[in-house]
């Protein structure tokens, strides 16, 4: 039986879509079964992301509404040999075509097939927001060292903490550029971790190849060296049970002569 | 046996309905007091209040207002107040409630608000946008950085005792401060009261014994 993930973050643009994508793909190349759901109805992202636009006939409205058998709607990612799949969002409806209740008969009929099933939350606390957040067993809360998605973090904790889910939410530290932490221009991730009172699950450092490699349907980790992918990949590690330290800021930093050349000649 | 028994005290006069009677029988005797009483009184013309008193039997509100409506009959008389020895479990558990000091050690994260009866000691942690809303005291030892809002909705003798140098705002009552704005000290012996001009105003803890002088005795100081 797998577990039910929503990765949520109250705030947009912090990175719910590109870690969803990123982290399903890790646990996929680790050897577990996942299957991705999208549920930003409406804007649909996350089979961009993964390369897999052209290949949607049928929605996750199509399932609810029983227009489609759920088989027939899983996208099949060819390059993980049966390890990831992806249900789509539809795009020409809203977020209350779904309700809550058909969220979670779809995911329970998922479960018991996959190893994990990952659901991509909205921006927002609305319907979107109430229907992810309903199939999940466990919520992961991105946010961005910004004071404004950090205060969202902590409005949409406090709704998961009602919710009654079977485990505590769990926190991403997500974009976190170095140079600006460790000039302590930006909160640092002890700051963020102690004021949220979560547990830290895992930091991902600010890189533009992300946003290169997701314009190419390509999610980042699969450069197993880039240090974006690091982090998504010791997420995965975490998440399936295994103790990994976290990512050192410095030593990031002091990585390379070319990466601190970069960093000094971006600070200009 | 008799299950209307008026009394003469010194504060004036009492009548007790006897608590094993049956209404009925209590509303008849009621009716044939005020009759004689009536008769009696016809010589001078000064109007009677009398206090009403149930023992161990808890009125509602339909006897109640049978009760009034055969006073009304004579506007000789008056009824200044019905009281009983008892109250209901409800109440009594409301009344508990809103006298103590509720111990909370909640965290309140943004957008929420936590709403207590009475006092409270707070040693949560009260985050940016969240709000602790007292009827009663606020008394803070957790980290304080969203809104506390004391004696809400009305009570303006209520106080905030602790350090609210990091909060949003602070409210007493309908009287609201920014806290940025005021030179707010980092101290937790900072008390915010509404002062007599019904603004915010900031002590030190050694001045609750001279704004709120009530409070300081209920809280054991001498």
């Amino acid at each position: 039986m797998g577990k039910a993930i929503v990765v949520t973050s109250g705030k947009g643009g912090v990175g719910k879509t590109t870690t969803t994508a990123n982290l399903g793909t890790a646990l996929a190349l680790s050897g577990a079964k996942v299957c991705l759901l999208d549920l930003d109805i409406g804007l649909r992202n996350l089979d961009v992301i993964l390369g897999l636009d052209n290949r949607i006939i049928y929605d996750i409205v199509d399932v609810a509404k029983g227009r489609a058998k759920l088989h027939q709607a899983l996208i099949k990612d060819k390059r993980f040999e049966d390890k990831l799949f992806l249900l789509p969002a539809a795009q020409n409806a809203d977020k209350s075509a779904l309700a809550p209740e058909e969220v979670q008969k779809i995911v329970a009929e998922l479960k018991p097939d996959f190893d994990y099933v990952l659901l991509d939350c909205p921006a927002g606390i609305e319907q979107g927001f109430v229907n992810a957040v309903a199939g999940a067993d466990q919520a992961i809360v991105v946010s961005t060292p910004e004071i404004s998605a950090v205060r969202d973090a902590d409005r949409v904790i406090g709704l998961l903490e009602k919710q009654s889910l079977s485990e505590a939410p769990q926190l991403i530290i997500n974009r976190i550029r170095t140079h600006m932490m460790n000039d302590g221009q930006a909160m640092d991730i002890d700051e963020i971790t102690r004021h949220l009172s979560i547990k830290l699950l895992g930091i991902v450092f600010d890189d533009d190849q992300v946003i290169s490699t997701s314009n190419k349907g390509e999610p980042i980790v699969l450069d197993e060296h880039n240090p974006a992918a690091q982090g998504y990949r010791n997420i995965a590690r975490r998440l399936q049970g295994e103790t990994v330290p976290l990512m050192n800021l410095e030593s990031f930093e002091k990585q390379g002569f070319f990466s601190r050349l970069k960093n000094w000649f971006g600070k200009k | 046996m008799q299950s209307v028994v008026l009394k003469g005290h010194q504060d004036g006069y009492v009548i007790n309905l006897k608590a094993d009677a049956k209404f009925v029988d209590i509303l008849r005797e009621l009716t044939e007091l005020f009759e004689q009483l009536q008769q009696d009184k016809k010589m001078d013309s000064e109007p009677l209040s009398f206090n009403i008193t149930t023992g161990m039997r808890l009125l509602d509100a339909t006897e109640k207002q049978k009760i009034e409506e055969i006073v009304s009959r004579y506007p000789l008389f008056s009824i200044h107040k019905i009281t009983s020895e008892v109250m209901r479990v409800q109440d009594a558990l409301e009344m508990i409630e809103s006298k103590s000091i509720h111990l909370n050690a909640n965290t309140i994260r943004n957008g929420q608000v936590e709403h207590v009866k009475g006092d409270v000691l707070f040693i949560g942690n009260l985050h940016q946008g969240g709000m602790l809303r007292a009827t009663g005291n606020v008394f803070l030892l957790g980290r304080c950085e969203g809104i506390v809002h004391a004696g809400y909705p009305s009570n303006a003798e209520a106080i905030i005792v602790g350090n609210v140098h990091a909060a949003q705002q602070v409210r007493i009552a309908d009287a609201v401060a920014i806290v940025a704005q005021e030179q707010v000290a980092d101290d937790e012996g900072t008390v915010v009261y509404v002062n007599d001009l019904h603004v915010l105003d900031y002590t030190k803890h050694t001045e609750v014994k001279t704004i709120r002088p009530k409070l300081f005795a209920r809280m054991g100081g001498y």
